[in-house]
């Protein structure tokens, strides 16, 4: 099946057999796939170069982890997005991964049409997310809110947004959520994209703050 | 891997041969034994000249000497840490004190201490204390005053003139309690250090099952589900393995309580299933053990009602929410739900038995169960708790 405005893409996978058969699997759907890395140091080269819009990310890489590459992707190329394509359950490291600047978060079992799905909803800058991932960033608002860093308010969420990711949370999909608040898929979308969003500005503020209390930025 | 296994044997047979935990107080009694055993000559120096068989005195007092040495080396040495040892030592006390009749006269025996001093004779009980507790440690004080008794042929009940005897039970306890509070705290410490090896393993394993048959089982699941026919039936095995695997591997260790308190992430993250998705916050929540128990036992009440009765292929989604004063669960299913006026055949099915169940759970605990559902929007049970509010114990 062919894809209108077909994305470049980038896997970052150190299992090989894994990261040929994703490669492949995206481009019968129509992906180009225009670079594959096995670790963070290749992917920041290869991201520079190929700039693509987006990067499926594994969590486990052999000379880092997926949030170490996360960053590093985004500090050469800005405007790729990231989908962690993960082997392990949400956990910590799969919420460190959104608060690098992953918009997207799948499991590997997913099946062929649900990742031709989710890279698609990537690259059109929509947030890909399971229940398990919306309690995990609902879980980090709440500690924010309870422990604030010093010297800022932590960021919080409207109480639409709330609303929207306790319902993700409780494995109710977009379009359900749409219609039980009458609202436009879209614009689910959009709130739950938001909760990222303000969650990796956090999360850069808190790094630049650190720099700058230890004298790291150069 | 090998290697790994052999060097868990060592670390096996060396702590068969550990160091005793009372090492430090058998080193301390040592020194004790000297200071009395100098305190025992200065006596027979002073008294030996009234004795009736002053040469034999020397002659006990030199087999004296060496029995304390003996004795130092083989608590020192750790061979003397024994059941038997200890006992032959109380009778060569008893024997050193009863023999103060052979070299001593009757009028002398009711005059003196026993020519080996009571305070050397508390060696015997300081050992039993360390060796087997304070109950043994003053029941070998109450042998030694009992042996000095049988030389006076009276006991003297006058505690406030003659203290040897609370001194006697007082140093057995003390030492006794010392040995057990050290002989505790050490194998506290190594259960600690068991669980931190234990978990350490487990996280390498989890490591190394990820990195490569959860992502084999993954791929091979994919593959054969898009080949299609009697592939696919592999394929879905092969799916179901790696789901249980990740599971298996993301569990984590078993909820370990801190103090009164319990984290209620890995306790919900083990009900995960095929059928069950959990959504929990990365970090821990934690709250008093008897709460989570109840509200543990509540959330199984719900699942259980979700298997039974919301169809099959329903799943179910459990959302943990810390929210500080109060903790909330929420179980939801897409199941087919209670349809209004159909409650009644709901009772029947014992749904409803199940439900007040956990509403009583919730009461217990000062929260609140609701309940929510319709026909085709499955049911959701939000469960809410405040915090330190356990009642009972």
């Amino acid at each position: 099946m062919a894809v209108e405005g077909g994305f470049t893409v980038m896997v970052v996978d150190d299992h090989p057999i894994w990261r040929d058969a994703v490669a492949r699997d995206l481009v019968e759907d129509g992906f180009d796939v225009v670079a594959t890395a096995a670790g963070v140091e290749s992917a920041r080269r290869r991201a520079a170069v190929v700039k693509p819009d987006v990067v499926l990310m594994d969590m486990r890489l052999g000379d880092g982890t997926g949030t170490q590459a996360t960053t590093a992707v985004l500090e050469v190329s800005p405007s790729s997005r990231i989908l962690v394509l993960s082997a392990s359950a949400e956990r910590e490291d799969v919420l460190q991964a959104v608060k690098a600047g992953a918009t997207g978060y799948l499991v590997k079992s997913a099946s062929k049409s649900e990742l031709a799905e989710a890279v698609r909803a990537t690259g059109e800058g929509r947030a890909v997310f399971t229940p398990g991932l919306a309690g995990l960033v609902l879980g980090e608002y709440r500690r924010m809110a309870k422990a604030p860093a010093k010297g800022s308010a932590p960021p919080s969420l409207s109480e639409r947004e709330t609303e929207i990711l306790r319902y993700v949370a409780k494995g109710l999909t977009a379009k359900q959520i749409a219609e039980k608040l009458t609202l436009s898929h879209r614009t689910v979308e959009n709130h739950v994209q938001a909760t990222f969003r303000k969650l990796q500005v956090a999360n850069r503020v808190e790094l630049a703050r650190y720099a700058i209390q230890h004298g790291l930025d150069e | 891997m090998l290697s790994e296994r052999s060097s868990r044997g060592t670390r096996e047979s060396s702590r068969a041969l550990a160091p005793d935990p009372a090492t430090p107080l058998w080193r301390a009694a040592q020194v004790f034994r000297l200071l009395s055993v100098i305190y025992a000559l200065g006596f027979q120096i002073a008294v030996n000249v009234d004795l009736e068989r002053p040469i034999a005195a020397w002659a006990l007092f030199g087999v004296l000497v060496a029995w304390n040495i003996a004795c130092a080396v083989a608590y020192l040495q750790g061979f003397g840490r024994r059941a038997m040892w200890v006992a032959v030592e109380l009778v060569v006390v008893v024997v050193f004190v009863l023999s103060t009749a052979t070299v001593a006269s009757d009028q002398w025996m009711q005059d003196n201490q026993p020519w080996a001093t009571t305070l050397w004779a508390t060696n015997v009980t300081i050992s039993a204390a360390i060796q087997f507790g304070p109950i043994l440690g003053m029941g070998a004080g109450l042998v030694v005053i009992a042996s000095s008794a049988v030389l006076k042929d009276s006991i003297s009940v006058n505690l406030g003139r003659h203290a040897t005897i609370v001194i006697e039970l007082a140093v057995g306890l003390a030492v006794g309690m010392a040995a057990l509070t050290a002989r505790r705290a050490h194998a506290e410490l190594e259960r600690a250090t068991r669980l931190a090896a234990a978990l350490e393993e487990r996280e390498r394993l989890s490591r190394e099952v990820h990195d490569g048959a959860i992502q084999v089982l993954a791929l091979v699941s994919r593959r054969s589900r898009e080949i299609g026919g009697p592939t696919a039936e592999l394929g879905e095995l092969a799916g179901e393995q790696e789901r249980a695997l990740r599971r298996l591997v993301s569990a984590g260790s078993p909820p370990v309580p801190v103090g009164a308190e319990v984290d209620l992430v890995p306790l919900l993250r083990s009900r995960e299933s095929d059928r069950v998705s959990t959504s929990l916050p990365a970090t821990p929540v934690m709250i008093a053990s008897a709460t989570a128990t109840e509200l543990d036992a509540a959330v199984a009440n719900a699942l259980d009602n979700v298997a039974a009765h919301a169809g099959a292929g329903a799943h179910a989604f459990v959302l943990l929410e810390d929210l500080g004063a109060s903790v909330v669960v929420s179980i939801r299913d897409d199941g087919v739900g209670i349809a209004a006026g159909r409650l009644g055949q709901a009772v029947d099915e014992g749904r409803v038995g199940i439900s007040n169940s956990i509403v009583g759970r919730m009461k217990w605990l000062g929260g609140s169960a609701t309940l929510s559902t319709g026909p085709g929007t499955g049911t959701e049970w939000e469960l809410t708790v405040p915090r330190g509010s356990a009642r009972g114990s």
